[in-house]
Order: C-alpha cells, then sequence, then structure tokens
C-alpha cells in the first residue's frame, strides 16, 4: 500500500497554489538563466579554446620600426625555433573610428565570417561584428577610407581580437570606435603608408611546449628583437588581453552566476524548510498522533521533505530545458553584445546538468534533512502536546515598559525570529545585488563626469618629431610609458609627465620638491593603497632599467594611472635633450600636418572604458536589478506569510476581542515591516562594503584603475525600493489578515 | 494477564517544581476487556495512558503488554511496537485536516500489514455517506468516529482512547462509547478509556480510580451495562 499521507500532496499545493508558484517560477528561471549561463558559456568558452587550433592563433607578435629584413627573419626563425607571419596593419579614421586594416589572412589569426563574405576584389572591406552592430553598419554599407571608399561586404571576428583592444596596455577595450578589418592584399597596398605598422606574429615550431618553455621562449625571443631591431611592441599571446579579455571574463562570469544560484537556492531550501516547520507546528497534534500511532520519524520526514523535493527537481529540469533553449540564445547575445566571438555551436554540459540539477536538489535536499530532522527529534508527547519548543522552562524575554502595541510587536518578533534571520540575511543578499544593478551606471557616468571635469585640456597631441607650432596657449610637454610589475603579468602601465613649472593645465607646484619627489594620479593612490612619503618603483618596459620615486602629493587625473613631475626631471631622467618635449596640450585643435602627429587625445578617447562598459554590460546591469527586486519581493512575501499563518489564531482572537483592522494592522504587518526597515538599514551599508570590496578585488587584476563610489542617491534609491516593494507585500498581508475568520480561534479550541 | 503496569512512577518538573504525579501505580487488564481510568484533573490517568502508549516513560517501574517490556524497547523498537499494536484515540481527533475521512482512515491502515476492510469499516462506523468529506465538513462526533476508525482499521491489540468524548456533546457522547463497544465485541481489542465522566465506568469490564497519582480504587465491574444504557 502507497503511502496515504501522499494524496495530501496535490492538495497541499492545490491549498497554497500561489505560493508555489511562485517559488517554483523563481527557481525554475533562476536555474534556467544559470543553465543558460553556463550552457552558452561552456559551449562558447570551448568554441574560444579551439579557435586556438581552429584558426591558428599566434602565439605572440611584434611590432618593429621598419621592416624587417630577410636575414633577420631567418636568423630569428633559426635560433628560436619559430616561425615568422608579417601582419602588417595600416590605420585609417572614417570620423571618430578607427579602422585597423589587415590583408586577407591566411595563415594565421584566421577570420571567422558572421556574416557576408570576405573581400574578394578592391573596394570591399569586411569589419568587425561587434564594430558594426556599434556603429549600426550592415552588410552593404559604404565606408570611406584615405580618400576611398569601401563597400562593406562581411561582418567577421578575427581570432586575434575577441575584444577590441586598441593597445595591449588599454585599461579597456573599445568596441565603439575601434575596428579591426580586412582587404585584399591589392586593396592593401592602395592604402597610404603614413600609419604602416610592421607587425609580425609568431608561432613556436615544437607545439608541445609547457607554458614555462614558451614563457622563456618569448624573452628569449624579446632579447633578441631589443638587441637587432628598433621594437615599438611586444605581446607574448598570454599576455595579450585582445586575444585574452573575452575568455577570462566568460570564465569569471560563470563563477559569478554559480555563487548567485546557490545562494538563491539555500535561500529558498531554508523558506522552504522554514514553510515546513511552519505546517508541522500548525499540524502538530496530527504528527504527534501519526507518531503515537506507529508513523516512524523517516516517514514523517520524508512526508513533509516529498513537496519542495518535487518543486525544486520539476523546476531544475523544466530550469534547464530553458537554459538549453531560450536562456542560452540570451546570454549567448550578451557576449556577442560586449565580444568579437567566432561562430558557436552549442554542446551539451553535463558539468551545467550537474551544477544546474543535482547539486541544487542535494541542497535543498540536505538542507530541509537536517531541519526537518531535527525538528521530529520531539516526542510524540511533545507534539500532541504542542510542546515544540526544544528548551524547557523557556522563560519570556524581558521587555521594558514599552507601550503596549511596541511590547506586543517585539513579543511577535521574538516568536519568529528565526524568520526574520533568513529574512535579514534575503535582504541583505537581494540588497548586494540591487546596488550592483544600480549603481554601476551612475558609477560609469560619475566616472565619465570626473574624467571630462578634470581634463586638463580638449586635445592632446603626442608627436611623432618635435614641431613648433604658433599658438601661444598651447603648451608643450613630455610624456613616457613606464610599468609597474605585478605578480599576475599584467603590468600595469604608467604614464610619465613632464610638465612646465607654471603649467596652465595642470595646478601642481613642483618648487621645492626634492630629486626623487613626483605626483602621482589619484588613482594610484587609492589602487595600491599608498599614501604620500611612501615611494614606488616603476621599470622600463622592455628593458630592465628602474626608477624609484617618492610621493609628494596626488592629482586628481582619474583618465590613467600617472606620474606628473618637472619638465626638466624628465629630461634629466629618461636621458633627454635640454629642448627635448613629446607634444602639447591645448584647446584649440593644431593645424599641424597628420604625419607629424602620433596620437590626438580628445574626451572620446579619455571616456572610452566608461563608453564600453555601458555599451557592453547595460543589459546586465538591468538583468541584475530586475533579478534582485525579485529576489526580495518574493522572500519578504513568503516569510511574511508564513509568520502571518502561524499567528492567524491569535489575529482570530484580537478580531473577536473587538480590534479593528488598522491595529491588527500595527501589530502584525508593522512587525515585519519593522525587521524589513531594520534589514534594509544594516543592508543598504553593508552592500556598499561589499560592493567596494568586491569592486577592489576586480580592478586590482585588471591594468589601470576606476574607482568605485556609489552616489549617495543611489543608496537613497535602493531604500527607497526596498520600502516600496515591501508596501505592496504589506498591503497583501493586509488583504490575508482581513481573511482571517474571527471563528479560526474558535475551531481551535485547545 | 494481557497488560501488566507494576510500580509505575514519574515526575514532571525539577527541583522545587518537582511534581510526583504517578506513585507506585501497579494494575493489569486482561486480554479483550474494556478498562475505564476514572480520576479527576491532574490524578495522572492521562500520564499513565500516554505511559501505556509508549509515548511517554515511566521513571520508574515496568508496563509489560502480552510479555513485552516497553521499557526495554528504544525508540525504534516502540515505534514499531505502537505501529503493530496500539491505537489511539483523542479528545480532539487530530484528523489531517486535507485528507478526506476515507484517507485518513487509510492512514492507519497504511501501518498494518492486514488491515480491516475499509469499506465494512465505514459502514460500521456509520460514515459510509462521509467517506469522501474532509474533517471541516464534519460535525465533532462524525469526526471522532473518524479517529475512532483511523485507530481501529489496523485492528490493534489495545485501542487507547483519552477523553475519547471530552469535546462532544451527551448524544454523540453514547454514540461514540456504543461504538467503541460494537468495536470491542466484533474485533476482540483490549480497550482503556482514559474519562473524568463517571458514568462511562458501568460500561467497563475493569475499573480503575485514580487520585492523585495513586490508585485509590480498582474492581471488576460485575454489572457492566451496555453504552447504549448509559446515562450522566
Amino acid at each position: 500500500m502507497k503511502n496515504p499521507l501522499r494524496k495530501r500532496l496535490p492538495r497541499e499545493l492545490k491549498d497554497e497554489f500561489g505560493k508555489y508558484l511562485v517559488i517554483f517560477l523563481f527557481m525554475t528561471l533562476t536555474i534556467g538563466l544559470v543553465s543558460g549561463f553556463l550552457v552558452a558559456g561552456k559551449s562558447m568558452v570551448k568554441t574560444y579554446n579551439d579557435s586556438f587550433e581552429e584558426y591558428n592563433i599566434e602565439d605572440g607578435h611584434f611590432i618593429l620600426n621598419d621592416e624587417i629584413t630577410g636575414t633577420l627573419q631567418n636568423k630569428l626563425e633559426d635560433e628560436e625555433d619559430i616561425t615568422v607571419y608579417s601582419l602588417f596593419y595600416k590605420e585609417e579614421e572614417e570620423g571618430e573610428h578607427t579602422y585597423r586594416i589587415y590583408k586577407n589572412r591566411e595563415d594565421i589569426d584566421g577570420v571567422s565570417v558572421h556574416k557576408g563574405r570576405i573581400p574578394e576584389k578592391d573596394g570591399e572591406i569586411a569589419i568587425d561584428r561587434k564594430f558594426a552592430d556599434s556603429a549600426d553598419l550592415k552588410v552593404g554599407d559604404k565606408v570611406t577610407l584615405d580618400k576611398k571608399e569601401y563597400e562593406i561586404t562581411g561582418l567577421v571576428a578575427l581570432s586575434d581580437y575577441s575584444a577590441l583592444f586598441r593597445s595591449n596596455t588599454d585599461l579597456m577595450f573599445d568596441a565603439q570606435n575601434f575596428t579591426v578589418a580586412v582587404v585584399t592584399p591589392e586593396a592593401f597596398n592602395r592604402i597610404s603608408d603614413n600609419n604602416l605598422k610592421y607587425c609580425y606574429a609568431w608561432k613556436y615550431d615544437n607545439t608541445s611546449l609547457t607554458d614555462k618553455e614558451k614563457k622563456d621562449k618569448s624573452d628569449d625571443i624579446k632579447t633578441f628583437l631589443a638587441k637587432n631591431a628598433v621594437m615599438t611592441d611586444f605581446v607574448p599571446e598570454p599576455d595579450n588581453q585582445a586575444i585574452h579579455f573575452a575568455g577570462d571574463d566568460m570564465g569569471s562570469d560563470t563563477a559569478m552566476v554559480m555563487v548567485l544560484l546557490y545562494i538563491v537556492i539555500i535561500i529558498m531550501a531554508f523558506i522552504f524548510a522554514v514553510t515546513s516547520i511552519s505546517t508541522i507546528e500548525k499540524e502538530s497534534t496530527v504528527i504527534g498522533t501519526l507518531r503515537a500511532s506507529g508513523y516512524t520519524r523517516k516517514e514523517l520526514v520524508i512526508h513533509y521533505m516529498e513537496l519542495p523535493m518535487i518543486i525544486m527537481f520539476i523546476g531544475a529540469i523544466i530550469g534547464n530545458i530553458l537554459g538549453y533553449t531560450i536562456f542560452k540564445d540570451i546570454v549567448a547575445a550578451i557576449y556577442y553584445n560586449s565580444y568579437s566571438l567566432t561562430v558557436y555551436t552549442t554542446i551539451w554540459s553535463p558539468y551545467a546538468f550537474v551544477m544546474t540539477t543535482i547539486i541544487p536538489c542535494v541542497l535543498m535536499f540536505v538542507i530541509n534533512l537536517f531541519m526537518l530532522t531535527k525538528m521530529l527529534k520531539l516526542s510524540p508527547l511533545k507534539f500532541i502536546r504542542r510542546d515544540l519548543k526544544k528548551r524547557k522552562n523557556r522563560k519570556a524575554v524581558k521587555i521594558p515598559e514599552w507601550k503596549f502595541f511596541t511590547r506586543f510587536r517585539t513579543r511577535i518578533i521574538f516568536q519568529n525570529i528565526s524568520s526574520y534571520i533568513i529574512m535579514l540575511i534575503g535582504i541583505a543578499f537581494s540588497s548586494i545585488m540591487l546596488l550592483f544593478g544600480l549603481v554601476m551606471q551612475p558609477v560609469l557616468n560619475d566616472y565619465k563626469k570626473t574624467i571630462i571635469d578634470n581634463m586638463p585640456c580638449k586635445y592632446q597631441y603626442i608627436l611623432k618629431m618635435p614641431v613648433e607650432i604658433k599658438y601661444n596657449e598651447a603648451e608643450k610637454y613630455a610624456i613616457t610609458k613606464l610599468e609597474m610589475q605585478r605578480d599576475n603579468g599584467l603590468n600595469d602601465e604608467f604614464t610619465v609627465y613632464g610638465l612646465n613649472e607654471d603649467s596652465q593645465y595642470f595646478d601642481i607646484d613642483f618648487s621645492g620638491l626634492k630629486d626623487n619627489e613626483i605626483y602621482v594620479s589619484d588613482g594610484v593612490l587609492d589602487k595600491y593603497r599608498l599614501k604620500k612619503g611612501d615611494t614606488i618603483t616603476l621599470k622600463e618596459k622592455y628593458e630592465d632599467k628602474e626608477y624609484t620615486y617618492k610621493i609628494a602629493g596626488s592629482y586628481v587625473y582619474p583618465s590613467s594611472l600617472a606620474v606628473f613631475m618637472d619638465i626638466d626631471r624628465f629630461r634629466d631622467d629618461f636621458d633627454k635633450p635640454d629642448t627635448y618635449y613629446s607634444g602639447y596640450f591645448t584647446d584649440n585643435e593644431l593645424d599641424i600636418d597628420e604625419k607629424y602627429v602620433a596620437t590626438k587625445l580628445t574626451q572620446n578617447d579619455m571616456t572610452i572604458v566608461a563608453d564600453q562598459l555601458t555599451d557592453s554590460m547595460g543589459r546586465m546591469f538591468y538583468i541584475w536589478l530586475v533579478f534582485a527586486v525579485a529576489l526580495y519581493m518574493l522572500m519578504v512575501y513568503l516569510l511574511s506569510k508564513i509568520i502571518l499563518e502561524k499567528n492567524s489564531n491569535a489575529i482570530s482572537i484580537v478580531k473577536i476581542l473587538g480590534y479593528k483592522g488598522n491595529e491588527i494592522m500595527r501589530l502584525y504587518v508593522a512587525a515585519t515591516a519593522i525587521v524589513v526597515f531594520i534589514s534594509l538599514v544594516i543592508s543598504v551599508p553593508l552592500s556598499d562594503f561589499t560592493i567596494g570590496f568586491l569592486w577592489r578585488a576586480i580592478m586590482g587584476t585588471y591594468p589601470g584603475w576606476l574607482a568605485y563610489k556609489a552616489p549617495s542617491y543611489v543608496l537613497v534609491e535602493m531604500f527607497v525600493i526596498g520600502v516600496a516593494a515591501y508596501s505592496i507585500i504589506g498591503a497583501l498581508q493586509y488583504k490575508k489578515i482581513r481573511k482571517i475568520p474571527m471563528d479560526e480561534a474558535l475551531k481551535n479550541v485547545e | 494477564m494481557f497488560l501488566e503496569i507494576e510500580k509505575i512512577n514519574k515526575y514532571y518538573g525539577e527541583g522545587e517544581n518537582r511534581n510526583h504525579v504517578l506513585k507506585d501505580v501497579t494494575t493489569g487488564v486482561e486480554k479483550g476487556k474494556i478498562c475505564v481510568l476514572l480520576g479527576p484533573s491532574g490524578s495522572g490517568k492521562s500520564t499513565l495512558l500516554n505511559i501505556i502508549g509508549g509515548i511517554d516513560e515511566a521513571d520508574g517501574g515496568n508496563i509489560i503488554i502480552d510479555g513485552a517490556k516497553l521499557e526495554d524497547m528504544k525508540e525504534k523498537q516502540l515505534s514499531l511496537y505502537r505501529r503493530k499494536h496500539l491505537g489511539y484515540v483523542f479528545q480532539m481527533y487530530n484528523l489531517i485536516p486535507n485528507l478526506t475521512v476515507k484517507e485518513n482512515i487509510e492512514v492507519g491502515a497504511y501501518l498494518s500489514d492486514s488491515p480491516l476492510d475499509l469499506n465494512e469499516l465505514l459502514n460500521t462506523l456509520g460514515l459510509w455517506e462521509h467517506k469522501d468529506k474532509l474533517p471541516n465538513q464534519l460535525s465533532g462526533g462524525q469526526q471522532q468516529r473518524t479517529a475512532i476508525g483511523r485507530a481501529i482499521v489496523k485492528n490493534p491489540d489495545i485501542l487507547i482512547c483519552d477523553e475519547p468524548t471530552g469535546a462532544l456533546d451527551y448524544n454523540t457522547s453514547k454514540e461514540i462509547l456504543q461504538l467503541i463497544e460494537k468495536v470491542n465485541k466484533q474485533y476482540g481489542n483490549t480497550i482503556i478509556i482514559v474519562t473524568h465522566n463517571d458514568a462511562i465506568k458501568n460500561m467497563a469490564d475493569k475499573v480503575v480510580h485514580l487520585h492523585d497519582g495513586r490508585i485509590r480504587k480498582e474492581y471488576d465491574n460485575e454489572n457492566k451495562i451496555p453504552a447504549e444504557q448509559l446515562e450522566w
């Protein structure tokens, strides 16, 4: 005979349909989203990993000042056991967009075609898909480069540019203003050589080298080139952000959503356990009778676990189906919205199944089993007597002589303390997510605004060679790049400025500084937790020469990690002639022949990080926001419902006694409102601290620095959302209270 | 003797609040007989019943049922013992609210390898036409009949009834007592009824009066009358 208690399950489900439906939907969607993330992530990571072989991605590249000679190339290939490929490119601009143009690639760093085809004749060009999306360009559109019109024949992804980094030292890629492109060799040769870069990629002939051996070999190649040529850039493949940024990011997203899933499941499991315990309390005498009649503890534990486990399991299965169908594409779209990835194929991931089905089910099982076993350990007699407190002679908590209502509410809070603790934890967790969803855009906007507000001038020219000009307001400066070595290989690039002592663009007083004293940008102090008087050691990028400076003060310059010194000191330190300068700061565009200009930095160049993050992460912020509010509301709703149900008898009694609706609200709804309010008061600063902590940990691994500071209005907004969401729940609670009949108490005369 | 109760002692509370609720209680009941435990509130009758039922532990003494000592049994064995040999009826019915009458009785049937015929029992209990109703659709008497049905469907050796008529009116109480009597005759169960209603002693084979935790009086009832004739 099947256990007849099972017949309760469908009825329990019917009676509490709303509650179980909400839990079910939330679990299904959470698991679906996570499963989608894992499936899309795993599929894309696999495609990404396979792309190294499929598209023959380079083992590194370097840029020389001049074309390498055949003899030198042969020598390099023979000595280092590598094959060198020409990967020359030319950069052309159309408006604010920079096109880095390559010849069609065949031997190395292959091209994945998303739409259209590779150019076949002069006048045709294929551009990066992600850039095309941002710039609203389609196949068939025309672009003008170096005064010649090109028709876009294909939207592609270059396998060595899954993230569109202009330079490996950039803090962020720039898919909005920068693209890679391929044209036919004839078309390439026709483009002006003004911005030609002699870029060479290499592949190790021995394909079975270990990472350590590859690292040693790349060091040897660098030494060889430094000795025999003038090198302007050198990037081994493991250090290449354009190749690795997307892959690393996809991995980190997966870890993040997994943590999210497990926290949600744990909260849900506790909610289920609290629900079951509340049912057990309600059915205490029945349970006592059943136990007295011979039902074992095991049979009852199984009975009370069945429904949560069935809902969990069905939620996990449907969630996985959604993950493999709908959510996978949504997540893939998020990745494609950020990166220039090659075309991916979906792979079945046993890992995703285990992580989103088996582990959540096991978590749910273990937490419920633990809570229910603990609860059902009491003797049958205790259940019959409704004596479910573990501690004997439990005395009432002493409450000061507050007003009656305050004392009453305090008693309710103490009575339901375990539910309220879970509520506090849940609110804290959803607040962290909520803040993340709310704060990112303002942080980026604020960062952008700070950059703009603190830009020393409108234009910053870096010249290839000295060019004297007539403008009085243009101010000469010197610039160089040094780096600070870090353990993870991604060294931080520092911009070192040599400024006029009486600079009209920088309000820094260099007089009185000692020989090794310098100013740094405020981000340097923030990132490395340094202070005035500390020293920093920077080194030349491709040499071992080091410079140690003492920090005399900081200057607000958010766009990069920077060092400021007097231009004469600069010339001394970097062995430059007495009249040396690198370019001009100016508020007016200068009339300098383009061939002398290496770079012209404008506001757009400075705000690229904020713009790119907004572009690629905007949708993600929104998802977090919605998810956080949903989690918050669901949890507060379920727990407050349980608390009301637990007190339905008491509510019925106070109704009989003649309490009015608003008075009952002031007792029961207000008790939960107070806990929600306290939880929010704790959660808002806690979330700010946690996001700040995580931010520092994440940004610490990136080159550069983007400071986190939640604007106070966001914290207020967060609090208001919390209160507003609770008001809806409060209204639902009021409705529920009104429905509790007065005879409820009369029925339960025990 | 089928049920032997030997020098049962029971205390509640600790320190100054320690209360000796059962004091060397010794008695016994023959198989298939109805025993009524009488006494005022606080006399210890429900505590004794709970100890006999194995849901409370004595602090001294023995309960021996058909030769098996309850004191020697561990929690699991006790649970198994209750499952096989005992049926419980409480004053407040304790039915499962979202199961029908029939299903509530099935909850008892599930515990037995050879339960009584469910349909026949529903008829015997006068619940046939109510079998698909939920407890909240029933009167108190119907609920108690369902509770009795749940207890006896597994045909237990001992049926323990704790104030089975405590929440019922006169007529319904008599109906329930008649039912208990009928069950005893039909299935031969040993029945122990705890009550503070003095009149019920007249339907018993054995009467035990408890007062302040001690047996004040016990006797075999030579003048047993049918439940139908009980008056109070």
